[in-house]
C-alpha cells in the first residue's frame, strides 16, 4: 500500500502551505500577544499570576489535549465556532485555517513571553522623561517604549513563527491531514513515515531544518545589527558600569 | 513665583513640604532619603500619590498630566533615549512640544473662529520650536555632540545633553536632580558657573536638588532645607546655611547617618562616643566646642572594604553586614548594620560592583574621626 513518491511540486506545495499556516498564525496572535506582553510587564493587577499561568498552559499541556479543546471550541456546538464559520463562509475544522489556529494557540506563549521581557527591559524613567518633555502616552509608547522593546518582541515573533511551523499534535486533531489542503511539513512527515516512505519523510525533514535554520539565522543577524541601541555595542557599555540600560527598580523615596 | 504644598505618606515616611520662592535658581537641600527627589518628581507630575498644590507663575499644576506641566525634568542619571542620537534626543523634545502647542494653538484658533472669526497666528509654533532647540544647543555648547550616539558620551556630556533636551521642550522651569552627582570634581568647577548662568542665558528658572552645601551656596539664591520629608528651614542660603553652621557643622545638616551619643572617654584631640545602640565612634574633638549629644556622618564619608583593612589612619573600623542596596543611578546607597547600629554609605556603582556588594555580605566600614560631625 505504498503511495507514489513525492514530486518536487508536491514538496513545494507542502512547504508553501506550511509557510502560509505559520504566517497566518503569527499574524493572528501578533497584536493580542504584544498587548498582553505589555500588560504583564507594566500593569499590576489581581489575577496576574492566573493570567500568566493560563498563557503558559499550551506549552505544558499535551498538544493533543489543546487540539481536543480547540476541536470542541471550533465545532458548531459553540457560539465561537458558529461565528467563525459564518465569518469564513464554511466549516473551519479540517481547513488550513484550523491548522493556523492550532499553531497560533500553541505559539502564543512564546510571543507573549518575548514581548513581556522586551517591555520589562525598558526603563520606566525613560518613559517618564518622555512624558515630561510633552509627549502623550501614545507618542511615548510609539517612539520610546516600542523601539526599545523591539528586540524582545522580535524574538517572540521569530520563535512563535518557528514553533508554529513545526506544530503537530494540536494541528492533526483540528486540521486532519489532507494532502494539498492541510498537509504541513510536520503532518506530511508523519504520514510518510506511517506509509514506510522514509525517503520522502527525510526530504520534508530536510526542508524543515533549512527553514528553521534560515529563520533563526536571519533573526540573529537582524537583531545583532540592531543591537547597538540596546547598549551592547560599545566598550563603555560592556564594562557593565553604564547603568543607563538596566536601571534597577528604585524604592519609593530617595 | 513658584510655590508648592505637598503631602504623602509611605508607610513610616511622611512627606509634608511647603515652600515658595521667586528667585532664578532655588535649591532643595537635604540628605539622601529626605524626600528631595520625590518632591521634584511630584512637581513633574510623576507621583500621583503625592497630593497638594503646586503653582507656577500663577498657573495651578496639580492634576495636570506630566506632558501639560511644561517642566523640564532632568533626572540624576540623565535618562537619555539610548535608541536615538544626541540630535534625536533633542528633536524628540522639540517635536513633542510642537505637537502639544500645535494642538493648543489649533484649539485656540477654533475658539477664535467660533468667537469673532479671526484665525490668529497658527504658524508661529514650529518657528518657536526650532528656536528653542537651537537656543538650547547654543546655551549648553553641545553643537559638536549632535551626531554622537548617547552611549558614547561622558558623564558631563550626558548631563549637558539632558539639560539641553529639557530646554528644547521650552519649559517654564527646569528641575535638575543632583546635576553634578555624575560629574567628577575638576569638571564640577567648570560646570557650576555654567549652571549659575543658565537662567540668564535661557530665561528659564531652575530648581535643583543637592546634598552639597557648597553647591547650594555657589548656585542658589533660595534654599529649601528638607529633613525626613519636612521643610525645616528655607530662605537665602547665606542665612540658612550660616544658621546651620552655628548649630554645629554645615555638612552635618545634610548627613544621612545621625546618632544620639554619649561621651565615653576624652583623649588628646579625640572623643570616644557610644551611640544609644552601643556602637563606639571616635571623633575629632574641637577646642572650645561643647561636647556633642548628637553626631552625624555623611554617607559618602564612609569607606567600605570587603576584607579587614590593615593599618589605616581611619579611627573607626567596624565589621558590618550589608542589608540593602539602593541604586541612585550611578551611585549606590549601601545600608549596613554594625552590631545593632545601622549605617548608610554612598559609593559609586563601580565601587559597589568591584566589591561585589550584595545583601548579607560582610563589609568593613571605615570612618575618619574628622568625618564624625557634631550636630548638636
Amino acid at each position: 500500500m505504498s503511495a507514489p513518491a513525492d514530486s518536487a511540486a508536491d514538496v513545494l506545495d507542502i512547504a508553501l502551505l506550511t509557510l502560509r499556516v505559520g504566517l497566518l498564525s503569527t499574524a493572528l496572535i501578533l497584536l493580542p500577544g504584544v498587548a498582553l506582553g505589555w500588560v504583564l510587564a507594566r500593569c499590576e493587577f489581581r489575577g496576574r499570576t492566573l493570567v500568566q499561568t493560563l498563557v503558559a498552559l499550551p506549552m505544558v499541556l499535551p498538544p493533543v489535549a489543546v487540539g481536543l479543546a480547540l476541536l470542541l471550541l471550533l465545532s458548531r456546538r459553540f457560539a465561537f465556532g458558529r461565528a467563525l464559520e459564518d465569518l469564513l463562509g464554511g466549516p473551519v475544522l479540517l481547513t488550513w485555517w484550523a491548522a493556523a489556529l492550532a499553531s497560533a494557540v500553541m505559539s502564543f506563549p512564546l510571543l507573549v513571553r518575548g514581548a513581556e521581557q522586551g517591555f520589562a527591559a525598558v526603563p520606566r524613567r525613560l518613559e517618564q522623561v518622555a512624558r515630561t518633555l510633552g509627549a502623550s502616552r501614545v507618542t511615548v509608547f510609539r517612539r520610546v517604549t516600542l523601539p526599545l522593546a523591539a528586540r524582545g518582541i522580535l524574538y517572540g515573533i521569530v520563535f512563535a513563527f518557528a514553533r508554529g511551523l513545526g506544530e503537530f499534535g494540536a494541528t492533526t486533531i483540528v486540521a486532519g491531514n489532507m494532502p494539498g489542503r492541510t498537509e504541513t511539513l510536520a503532518l506530511g512527515m508523519y504520514a510518510r513515515i506511517e506509509n514506510f516512505r522514509d525517503g520522502d519523510a527525510l526530504v520534508l525533514a530536510g526542508i524543515s531544518v533549512v527553514l528553521a535554520f534560515g529563520i533563526t539565522w536571519c533573526a540573529e543577524l537582524f537583531l545583532r545589527r540592531g543591537a547597538g541601541h540596546s547598549g551592547g555595542g560599545t566598550p563603555r557599555a560592556k564594562s557593565g558600569l553604564s547603568a543607563a540600560q538596566g536601571l534597577p527598580a528604585r524604592g519609593p523615596l530617595r | 513665583m513658584i510655590a508648592f504644598d505637598l503631602h504623602a505618606g509611605y508607610g513610616d515616611f511622611t512627606l509634608a513640604a511647603r515652600a515658595a520662592w521667586e528667585t532664578p535658581i532655588a535649591a532643595l537641600f537635604g540628605a539622601s532619603g529626605s524626600g528631595k527627589s520625590t518632591i521634584l518628581e511630584a512637581l513633574a507630575g510623576l507621583r500621583p500619590e503625592v497630593c497638594g498644590e503646586i503653582t507656577l507663575n500663577g498657573r495651578p499644576l496639580q492634576g495636570l498630566p506630566p506632558e501639560q506641566r511644561r517642566l523640564g525634568w532632568v533626572p540624576q542619571d540623565a535618562a537619555l533615549f539610548p535608541h536615538l542620537t544626541v540630535r534625536g534626543n533633542l528633536e524628540f523634545a522639540a517635536r513633542a512640544r510642537e505637537l502639544r502647542s500645535r494642538g493648543a494653538t489649533g484649539r485656540r484658533a477654533l475658539a477664535h473662529a467660533a468667537g469673532d472669526g479671526s484665525a490668529s497666528a497658527v504658524t508661529c509654533a514650529p518657528d518657536a520650536t526650532g528656536d528653542s532647540m537651537v537656543r538650547a544647543i547654543d546655551a549648553l555648547e553641545i553643537g559638536a555632540l549632535l551626531k554622537r550616539r548617547v552611549d558614547a558620551l561622558s558623564g558631563g556630556e550626558r548631563q549637558r545633553v539632558a539639560i539641553a533636551r529639557a530646554l528644547a521642550s521650552a519649559p517654564e522651569l527646569l528641575l535638575l536632580d543632583e546635576p553634578l552627582a555624575s560629574v567628577d570634581r575638576p569638571l564640577r568647577a567648570r560646570i557650576i558657573p555654567f549652571l549659575a548662568e543658565l537662567p540668564a542665558r535661557t530665561g528659564v528658572p531652575v530648581l535643583l536638588v543637592s546634598h552639597d552645601p557648597l553647591e547650594v551656596r555657589a548656585l542658589a539664591s533660595h534654599v529649601v532645607v528638607l529633613s525626613a520629608g519636612e521643610v525645616v528651614a528655607q530662605g537665602d542660603p547665606r542665612d540658612v546655611l550660616a544658621a546651620a553652621t552655628a548649630l554645629g557643622n554645615l555638612e552635618a545638616f545634610a548627613a544621612e547617618n545621625r546618632f544620639d551619643v554619649s561621651v565615653l572617654q576624652r583623649g588628646p584631640g579625640t572623643l570616644s562616643l557610644s551611640t544609644t545602640r552601643g556602637c563606639r565612634l571616635e571623633m575629632a574633638a574641637i577646642e572650645g566646642f561643647p561636647e556633642p549629644t548628637r553626631v552625624a556622618v555623611r554617607a559618602e564619608d564612609i569607606l567600605l572594604a570587603s576584607a579587614p583593612p590593615g593599618h589605616v589612619s581611619a579611627q573607626n573600623v567596624m565589621a558590618g553586614r550589608v542589608t540593602l542596596l539602593e541604586s541612585l543611578g550611578r551611585h549606590v546607597l549601601v545600608h549596613a548594620t554594625c552590631g545593632d547600629e545601622r549605617f548608610v554609605a554612598r559609593v559609586t556603582e563601580r565601587a559597589s560592583s568591584a566589591l561585589r556588594l550584595e545583601p548579607d555580605r560582610q563589609v568593613f566600614l571605615l570612618i575618619k574621626a574628622h568625618s564624625v560631625l557634631a550636630l548638636g
